[in-house]
């Protein structure tokens, strides 16, 4: 059993908390059940100088220590800040409710901790309990913000010493859930523990600018500058289009102009920019389904209108309305009746739901998921498909943001169901599944040694249970379909099965739903989907 | 001191009911929150998998018929199974859901009395031998509810403290009002069923006192049962200085944020709240925020704006 991490150890130990130790992770089937090498690497001296890993030896955001006490104290004052505002109407109404219900009534029965994939991956690691980040929490709150005397604070475990050692390990632990939310689907009190890790996020974020790069400066800044949190600019964007043009007519023979800023179209289809820079086959197969369907749709070249990333949704409610305020613009500008969006899990919650909130007036432009548009496309016939051509080992992996937290669980089944004979669920499923790993940023966080974290850790689960959906497959000369209809969680299972070696050894692929959509056209005459490697 | 007992009952009574109030109504006022919600929606038509409207396309276009009845249903017996701990971890739910049961029943069984004492007022003579049904009827479901509760409330109690100390990741998140209050639950819940079997168990004394609280004469008691009763009332008043009133905003919390997937619609109410919600100043000190600015104008910063411009 590993060793008890408590609430004090947080502020008084001034070791590394916990060390990941392999031989506690979760074990995997063979021929991942072989302990090679340590799941992660170990940060330089250098690094680790530089960046704060007190808490499990990785680093997400790496603060720098502070120099001075003066510093310290700063640090600690501008945290209480931003916390105390957590709790007022005008700076925090969008969360204040939930955030509330969860620090007052969660009565840490411990009930969420077997359903979070990473606790349990981790060989249940205290410090990833669900419950962990709300409770260190909830002790600054009753010394520091409420001010309750020692007596009552002793009365209910209250105390704690606010360091600058116990922020930094805070911060990383916020950025040690996935924000799948299985915690808060199980709570029978309603309490949810992943908003609390992004209610610590925020502060970190709204208050005292700190968040990991990749999701603030390269990601939600850089999108709201250029255009796209991948650095792509419109200019860029018009390559690349040309680009999956010729790409479409080199594979199927057919010359189709993907329609972009077409003013007065039905719907602005909006996708994830990682399918432009790493998964184009993505968006050829979706321009093939859409143009022999007669949909009637463009896209954007407009900032914000070509990416449907919105990383604020994980970590700040300001550039989360950005965002959104910005596609809304954009479509608004577009004459379009609607906006749809392609297959990226995040962008559906956040695009389709919760912006639903920040939006009014003639923003407030009807948007939808495409998957059910797809599905009518399947099932009613307006293109002709074969089952055959697609048929090899499938498994359909639930994006959380789609699936537990805003209800599409059917449309892909029934086109799987269709069109993939060798068709199988993972166990659980549907809102039941697990994360893929990469969840709430972690996908797009490659700094130091976090990737072998969200490898070993956090992705564990979804690996070993993908593997356990093809068990009856399990060698190489099987080649093996991972359907994962978001941009996201493609990303993860790339680095995953990689770290792995899934492809090598169980012969596992991943790809997108549009993807085995267009491989069974029976007039498409080469197989759309290419068993390579990327 | 049968006097002293009456003015204590309603002294308990008025606090419990007023602090449940005053915190009820707190969390309802809070102002309306971006949607956070988490399938299964239990009233949402396929609501066994766990799909909402949002799979049909232009869901706008269509009605979203909502089954309140159902959620209310589910949301309510989750009090009387607590699946979730079974699932999870049996040994826990053998004591806790005795405990939690024990709770509702002596609620239920202090109604009852309330409702029999007003019998009795009215001439019902209730007991095992009563000439009528109803008296033979509510004497036997007092005898069910509150021999029930006495008796889960002692073994649940005393399991809790049990299971809280025996198992590691609850004994890590406890703190010691947790065992004052499992303490304090037996003294009470122990107390009433000595009193029960010992020395009033046809629970003539109960009725006798709830017909004295409403008829405001104060009650002959054995001291067993008023010490029982003392400690019953001071229960009442600390009930809310506790978690407890999860018990009525777990209903909430699943209605208000779980379940809670209705859209916002252009001039909508909810709209509305929005737009004043939007136009107060926020006051978040990162670079990345205007200072005195509204929600609304640092969310459309037009700095950002300038700074796209210059990008293209």
């Amino acid at each position: 059993m590993n060793r008890l991490i408590k609430i004090e150890d947080f502020s008084s130990c001034r070791e590394q908390l916990v060390e990941i130790d392999p031989a506690e992770l979760i074990p995997l089937p063979p021929p991942y059940d072989k302990i090679e090498k340590p799941p992660i690497r170990k940060l330089t001296d250098d690094q680790l100088k530089r960046m704060d890993a007190s808490l499990d030896g990785v680093v997400a955001i790496g603060l720098p220590p502070p120099s001075g006490p003066e510093e310290e104290k700063a640090f600690i004052d501008k945290f209480l800040a931003g916390l105390a505002k957590l709790f007022t109407v005008e700076n925090n109404w969008t969360f204040l409710q939930p955030l509330v219900h969860t620090l007052e009534y969660c009565v840490k029965c411990q009930i969420c901790s077997d359903s979070c994939p990473t606790y349990i991956a981790s060989g249940k690691q205290e410090i990833y309990r669900p419950t962990m980040r709300p409770e260190i929490l909830r002790r600054i709150i009753s010394k520091y913000i409420k001010k309750e005397n020692s007596l009552v604070r002793k009365f209910k475990s209250s105390d704690i010493d606010l360091t600058w050692q116990t922020l930094a390990r805070l911060a990383e632990l916020a950025y040690r859930c996935t924000l799948c939310r299985r915690c808060a689907q199980v709570c029978p009190i309603g309490c949810d523990n992943a908003l609390i890790s992004r209610e610590i996020r925020k502060i970190f974020s709204q208050e005292m600018g700190i968040a990991p790069k990749e999701i603030h400066e390269k990601g939600s800044v850089q999108q709201l500058r250029v255009g796209s949190s991948t650095g792509m600019t419109s200019a860029a964007l018009k390559n690349i289009l040309e680009f999956v043009e010729e790409e479409i007519e080199e594979k199927t023979g057919r010359k189709i102009k993907i329609p972009l800023d077409k003013k007065g179209a039905d719907m602005l289809i909006i996708h994830n920019a990682g399918e432009f820079m790493a998964w184009p086959e993505n968006l050829e197969a979706f321009a093939i389904i859409l143009d022999a369907a007669g949909v009637d749709y463009t896209l954007s070249s407009e900032i914000a209108g070509y990416d449907s990333v919105n990383y604020g949704v994980w970590y700040d409610d300001f550039q989360f309305a950005r965002v959104a305020i910005l596609q809304s613009q954009v479509a608004r500008a577009l004459g379009v009746r609607k906006i749809s969006l392609g297959e990226c899990g995040h962008a559906h919650k956040a695009g389709i739901v919760i912006a639903d909130r920040v939006l009014v007036g003639d923003l407030n432009i009807p948007r939808e998921s495409t998957l059910p548009l797809l599905e009518e496309i399947v099932m009613s016939g307006k293109i002709k498909l074969d089952p055959g051509r697609n048929n090899f080992p499938v498994t359909l992996h639930d994006p959380c943001n789609m699936v537990r937290l805003m209800g599409i669980v059917e449309p892909q089944r029934r086109i799987l169901r269709k069109i993939a004979p060798q068709f199988r669920e993972m166990t659980p499923h549907g809102v039941e599944n697990y994360c893929c790993g990469g969840g709430s940023g972690f996908a797009i966080t490659q700094s130091t040694n976090f990737p072998d974290w969200r490898n070993a850790v956090s992705g564990r689960m979804k690996f070993k249970q993908i593997l356990e959906a093809f068990q009856d497959v399990p060698g190489p000369e099987v080649k093996k379909y991972v359907c994962a209809p978001c941009s996201n969680c493609k990303g993860q299972f790339r680095d995953m099965f990689e770290y792995y070696g899934a492809w090598k050894k169980s012969g596992i692929m991943y790809g997108g739903l549009v993807e085995l959509i267009v491989n069974a056209m029976v007039d498409i005459e080469k197989p759309f989907h290419q068993w390579e490697w990327h | 001191m049968g006097t002293l007992i009456i003015v204590l009952t309603y002294i308990a009574y008025v606090l419990i009911v007023t602090i449940y109030t005053i915190k009820v109504r707190k969390w309802l006022k809070m102002p309306p929150h971006i949607r956070w919600d988490l399938y299964p929606v239990i009233h949402e038509k396929h609501y066994r998998y766990g799909g909402s409207y949002y799979e049909e396309q232009e869901w706008w276009t269509k009605p979203r018929p909502k089954n309140r009845w159902r959620s209310l249903l589910y949301s309510l017996k989750d009090n009387f199974y607590m699946g979730e701990y079974y699932k999870k971890n049996p040994l826990y739910w053998l004591f806790l859901l005795p405990w939690h049961l024990s709770f509702i029943f002596i609620i239920a069984f202090h109604i009852l009395c309330f409702f029999a004492a007003v019998s009795m007022a009215c001439g019902l003579e209730i007991g095992a031998s009563s000439a009528s049904l109803s008296g033979q009827s509510f004497y036997y479901i007092l005898l069910v509810t509150g021999g029930f509760s006495f008796i889960a409330g002692t073994c649940g109690s005393l399991g809790m403290i049990f299971i809280r100390l025996y198992d590691r990741s609850l004994r890590t998140f406890s703190m010691p009002m947790n065992f004052f209050n499992y303490i304090f639950f037996l003294i009470v819940y122990g107390s009433g069923l000595i009193a029960w079997l010992a020395f009033d168990p046809t629970l003539d004394e109960y009725r006798t006192y709830w017909l004295g609280l409403i008829t405001l004469s104060a009650p002959a008691l054995h001291p067993m049962t008023l010490l029982h009763i003392v400690l019953f009332d001071l229960f009442l008043i600390y009930l809310p200085f506790t978690r407890s009133t999860h018990y009525i905003t777990r209903i909430l919390a699943y209605f208000f944020i779980r379940w809670d997937d209705e859209p916002n619609q252009r001039g909508s109410k909810m709209e509305g709240q929005i737009i004043e919600l939007l136009g107060q100043k926020v006051s978040w000190g990162a670079p990345h925020i205007a200072q005195g600015k509204s929600w609304a104008e640092v969310a459309t910063e037009p700095g950002f704006i300038a700074i796209k411009k210059d990008s293209k």
